[in-house]
């Protein structure tokens, strides 16, 4: 009661400094703001930025739509269903998401594995044999998808981002993955997963300049039932992806301290 | 300061970031700054630039405060020379909860002419800037 109390009071401090510091109506609105800031992952998805160019989907010599380009980040579509965790989940999720996700490997320049959406650019090389996913961050890597084999390796992985193999369904790129470690986390607000997370993911380009991707999430050790996200990313045309090498400078890990 | 700064007050681009603002800040210690920038770090996950501040005791303390991951920092419209030393800025921004001192994760920054900038940070995230 004491501590509520005493962070009541550093609060209406603090919001009376802000008024202070900045006059005027706009300041009012920033008092109103950091109350309304819950944790991350807690918020709903924002709304989606402006569509990407429009026009024909580019093929290859065989036919096939080609997702090679530099691509926005991935972002969720907004509405979607929660996913039905299993209690120890649904429990570490809070927990994470109760701490502001300070343990997230991601801060830590560790990868993020699959299917987390990175808030940074990645560029698609496709050839008829390999997709390459290359990361400009969280840390400056690549993913390798192979478009030339049908089955996984016997005791694969683990794998930050599993081994993964695609099958063409149409004009839809079907990408299979799994043999993945538990150490990562699908996003921000901390939901897990087990090693044995299968995901598939299903790439489809739309027109020329934007992506739909829709990522089927199966881990019956980790979630009730598979967790369907649908996802959409647009084509970046104005500039080339840049270098960010996330270990270089982290001196931000020494400071999250959560709650 | 360049032309590319004066885009960045119009950007409203929603970001992401390396990590969640608090995590490491806290939205009710609001800080703000004003002095005379000594260094920019050009670096990821974020960059840093260093402002010296005088108190009125005449003492200077070197400010390290926090924007966005370059990526986001290039297309916003910052250069690694955006800032440049020398300049004087007012710096608006948050502390961080482990009560590091002389730190903050840089929301806005105030430039000489008047205009206001971006810092790109998470911070700017959580509050939809």
């Amino acid at each position: 009661m004491q501590r509520s109390y005493r962070n009541l009071v550093l609060t209406a401090a603090a919001a009376a400094t802000v008024l202070l510091l900045a006059g005027g109506q706009g300041s009012a609105q920033e008092a109103t703001k950091q109350k309304q800031i819950v944790p991350p992952g807690a918020a709903p998805p924002k709304p989606l930025g402006p569509r990407g160019p429009s026009g024909p989907v580019p093929r290859t010599s065989d036919g096939k739509p080609d997702f090679s380009g530099l691509w926005n980040s991935q972002r969720n579509l907004p509405g979607q269903e929660e996913p039905a965790m299993l209690p120890w989940a649904a429990a570490l999720t809070k927990e994470r998401t109760a701490n502001y996700s300070a343990d997230d490997p991601e801060a830590r320049c560790i990868p993020g594995g699959v299917p987390r959406a990175f808030p940074y650019h990645h560029q698609i090389v496709q050839t008829s044999k390999l997709m390459l996913v290359l990361f400009e961050g969280n840390i400056h890597t690549f993913r390798q998808i192979f478009l030339d084999r049908t089955e996984h390796p016997k005791n694969v992985g683990p794998l930050w981002y599993g081994d993964s193999i695609a099958k063409w369904e149409g004009d839809t790129l079907v990408v299979d993955s799994v043999g993945f470690n538990d150490q990562f986390w699908f996003d921000m607000a901390g939901h897990p997963h087990s090693t044995e997370l299968h995901v598939i993911e299903r790439y489809h380009r739309r027109d020329f300049g934007n992506l739909e991707i829709e990522v089927t999430v199966i881990d019956p050790k980790t979630y009730s039932k598979p967790w369907v996200m649908k996802r959409e990313a647009t084509l970046e045309t104005e500039i080339e992806m840049t270098e960010y090498v996330c270990n270089e400078n982290n001196s931000d890990a020494l400071h999250l301290v959560g709650k | 300061m360049n032309r590319y700064l004066m885009i960045l007050a119009a950007c409203a681009i929603p970001l992401a970031a390396h990590h969640s603002f608090e995590a490491e800040y806290d939205f009710n210690k609001s800080m703000k700054i004003t002095g005379v920038i000594t260094k920019m770090e050009w670096m990821n996950p974020h960059a840093h630039f260093y402002v010296d501040v005088k108190g009125a005791d005449g003492k200077v303390i070197n400010w390290n405060m926090e924007l966005g991951a370059i990526p986001v920092l290039l297309k916003q419209g910052w250069r690694k020379d955006s800032l440049k030393k020398g300049d004087t800025v007012t710096v608006e921004g948050y502390l961080p909860k482990d009560g590091t001192r002389a730190m903050g994760n840089a929301r806005r920054v105030l430039l000489p002419d008047g205009r206001q900038v971006f810092g790109g940070t998470s911070a700017n995230v959580a509050d939809g800037k």
